[in-house]
């Protein structure tokens, strides 16, 4: 359900920026990080529906979603998303639909610990952030 | 671009935003914010207390979770006010982020607060001066209640807060003096001393201070702030009223 309300969030943003540039969007790239579990279909049905009538009307959204590269600030160690999957996995089996990185991926440290020296002390891009605009 | 904090700029743009604030922790904050967002019908609390937040267990929602519509975070609604907090996310569990973190959750949480009409929105920021302060300031403009305790170790802090927010241009709205004097039989007794220090420091900014009793019914109040109708409540419906 969170994908509706990103979906909108992009939307409204984008609309309001293409309005104060006098522009129409043509492609929109978004970049979510992976422990987000966003579902790109459903982001993407959301995003087609709410830009009727808005100046991203003819746009295309991409998603890429980026796997985070992750830091411990306690013991130095470097690691990618593998090391950390079974962690999400166990979290989400205890939220389900409340799963809470779906909404906040930036709260992954309150859950992830550093599989070396289990601290919480996680270093990560892990924002929502738009990479890419495409005008005409 | 950030489309999240994007967001939460345009939602807060037409609306009246009373950041509840002290720098010093345990003087108070959460309590005064509770009930000023009580005071004024129409009010949305945001905890961004994100460690420690009080508003659940304040107004007895602790382990309740917010449902995530498509519009975004739904309220949970209690004494007509539109509590949002990160506790409604996580559950009853610790918090623990780095800055980023918490500007992440800052963001997010006031990017898909479903705010509906509400005006004001009271802001519960927690103690010190870190990213939530920072997040918040790059979000929206404020109006800052400054919350003290007579306690010289608080006003220090508080001193500080002011002289931060003075130059980045903001002036306190109101100075809150908790815990400043028990009322004995009519009369005040001011068990901590008179405040002084925090009369000057709201004199010097041209805010109003406003004095907060000892209530030690209030304590029968956590779980059911919504509840409580004394002096306290008073007060701080005084304050909201001057903003």
């Amino acid at each position: 359900m969170h994908e509706w309300s990103l979906a909108l969030s992009l939307v409204q943003t984008l609309d309001r920026w293409a309005l104060e540039n006098g522009v129409q969007i043509k492609r929109v790239v978004l970049s979510v990080p992976s422990p987000a579990q966003l579902d790109v279909s459903i982001l993407t049905e959301a995003f087609d529906t709410l830009k009727r009538e808005s100046r991203l009307e003819q746009a295309k959204l991409e998603v890429r979603v980026r796997s985070p590269r992750y830091r411990c600030r306690a013991c130095g160690y470097e690691f990618g998303q593998e090391e950390v999957d079974q962690q999400i996995r166990q979290l989400m089996g205890q939220y389900g639909e409340e799963y809470p990185l779906h909404l906040i991926p930036e709260l992954l440290p309150t859950f992830v610990k550093c599989p070396r020296c289990g601290s919480h002390d996680i270093e990560a891009e892990l924002s929502i952030k738009v990479d890419e605009v495409e005008t005409i | 671009m950030r489309p999240l904090l994007e967001s939460a700029r345009e939602k807060l743009r037409r609306r009246k935003v009373v950041a509840v604030m002290s720098g010093k922790g345990g003087v108070g904050k959460s309590v005064v914010a509770a009930l000023a967002a009580l005071a004024k019908p129409g009010s949305a609390l945001v905890d961004l207390d994100l460690e420690g937040a009080s508003a659940p267990r304040l107004f007895g929602l602790s382990g309740r979770l917010h449902e995530i519509s498509k519009e975004g975070i739904e309220p949970l609604e209690v004494g007509g006010v539109k509590v949002f907090s990160l506790g409604g996310i996580v559950g009853d569990r610790y918090v623990v982020l780095p800055g980023y973190g918490q500007a992440g959750a800052v963001e997010a949480l006031l990017a898909f607060a479903k705010l509906g009409d509400s005006d004001p929105v009271v802001v519960d920021m927690p103690p010190g001066m870190g990213e939530e302060l920072l997040a918040l300031s790059r979000i929206t403009d404020f109006l800052p209640v400054l919350v003290t305790t007579p306690s010289k170790a608080s006003y220090g802090v508080v001193k500080h807060l002011a002289e931060y927010l003075a130059e980045i241009g903001k002036k306190p709205a109101a100075v809150v003096l908790n815990m400043a004097y028990v009322d004995c039989g009519g009369s005040r007794i001011y068990p901590f001393g008179r405040g002084e220090d925090a009369r000057r420091l709201a004199e010097s900014f041209g805010a109003p201070l406003y004095e907060l009793p000892i209530d030690p019914s209030l304590e029968d109040y956590v779980g059911r702030i919504h509840e409580y109708r004394g002096p306290i409540a008073y007060v701080v419906r005084q304050m909201v009223e001057g903003l």
